[in-house]
């Protein structure tokens, strides 16, 4: 489902030109999934998603997802959790990535690794919110939690 | 110099990057080269205080981006920025300094002398590879400052005031140089310590396109060191 928006579809362009193929679906098929590929990212759902998790092709994306065996890479939030309270059997990800700062059900996120990308915010935003984010290492741009 | 604009050019209209998506990973690799290149441990002055001069154009606004992520880096950034766009892109940048707490000096301070008492580096975002014929005020007294200044200069592509073909002998010689994404011509005239190269968006077609023969950047780093 591809955003009308100037900003997204000149995202896709750039990745298009850059030879980067464009699946037409995702096979439901998991053991396909395992084979081809070494990871996943899940970019599918964020922050602001709300009863997106029930709409097609979410559904079978996210359903396809909480069965493969490699390991997911979650952009936020893992999608279909709600942002605060978190999973009821949802998928479970490895990595965690969260932008500009944990959300709530960060809290009940079990895998590896939990990275904040948040080193954008001014110092007056950190504040303000009570941030309190960690040093970023040298000029690191994400830092594990 | 055409090859640049040509390349600039094509990442724009073919591959419909903004100019905002390319200036902030420019702008990002010059701040993180700094950061490599004069740890805030190595400065001499009590704070790391960096000076950016921003010019009237793309040079000048990847100066503001580059002052935004020192000053994230730990750096205590200053800009002079004389000459500025009526466009959103450089207001929104400008703003977005000024809310980090990076002062805009209201005046170029007149002698070199004062430069190298408050600052351990200055940045020159004055001219890019764009740049052609004479130097305009403020900005012919502003590089023959710099150019009687004692700590280390720092130049965003090309030395201000150089041709970007040819060099420019008797003016402006950065202690750095930071090549954006493809080191030009001038540069085999720079004789500093550090050139880096910076810019890390360029597709491989393009690379391939324009035989630019990049080295391999190191990682996930947005900067190769290249001397």
């Amino acid at each position: 489902k591809r955003s009308p928006d100037p900003l997204y579809r000149d995202f896709t362009t750039q990745c298009e030109k850059m030879d980067i193929p464009f699946l037409s679906y995702l096979p439901t098929e998991v053991q396909l999934i395992n084979d081809a590929y070494n990871a996943v990212v899940d970019a599918v759902l964020g922050a602001e998603a709300e009863a997106g998790e029930g709409r097609e092709p979410c559904a079978t994306i996210l359903a396809t997802l909480k069965h493969i065996r490699i390991p997911i890479v979650s952009l936020d939030v893992p999608s279909g959790w709600d942002v605060e309270s978190g999973s009821s059997g949802g998928i479970s990800p490895d990595v965690l990535v969260s932008l500009a700062a944990p959300k709530e059900c960060a809290r009940r996120f079990l895998g590896r690794q939990h990275f904040v990308a948040g080193r954008f915010l001014p110092y007056d935003v950190q504040k303000k919110f009570e941030l309190n984010p960690p040093e970023y290492p040298g000029t690191e741009c994400v830092v594990a939690l | 110099q055409q090859e640049a604009q040509a390349i600039d050019q094509e990442l724009f209209t073919e591959y419909k990057f903004s100019v905002d998506q390319l200036m902030e990973l420019a702008g990002l690799s010059c701040a993180t080269a700094i950061a490599k290149a004069y740890p805030p441990s190595s400065f001499t002055t009590s704070q790391p205080a960096v000076l950016v001069v921003c010019g009237p154009g793309n040079n000048g606004g990847d100066g503001l981006v580059c002052a935004r992520h020192l000053k994230m880096f730990g750096y205590q950034p200053t800009v002079y920025y004389p000459k500025r766009p009526s466009k959103p892109l450089f207001e929104g940048l400008t703003t977005q300094c000024e809310k980090m707490d990076i002062p805009f000096l209201p005046e170029f301070p007149t002698e070199p002398a004062f430069i190298d008492e408050l600052y351990g580096v200055v940045v020159d975002a004055i001219f890019g590879f764009s740049f052609t014929g004479a130097v305009r005020e403020p900005f012919g007294s502003i590089l023959s400052t710099l150019e009687r200044v004692t700590v280390p200069i720092a130049s965003i592509d090309i030395p201000s005031g150089w041709d970007v073909e040819k060099g420019k002998a008797d003016g402006l010689q950065p202690d750095m140089l930071i090549s954006l994404t493809a080191p030009k011509k001038a540069a085999v005239h720079f004789a500093g310590r550090y050139h880096f190269l910076g810019g890390r968006f360029v597709p491989p077609a393009l690379q391939e396109k324009y035989s630019l023969n990049l080295p391999a950047y190191p990682g996930t780093d947005c900067v190769l060191q290249l001397t």
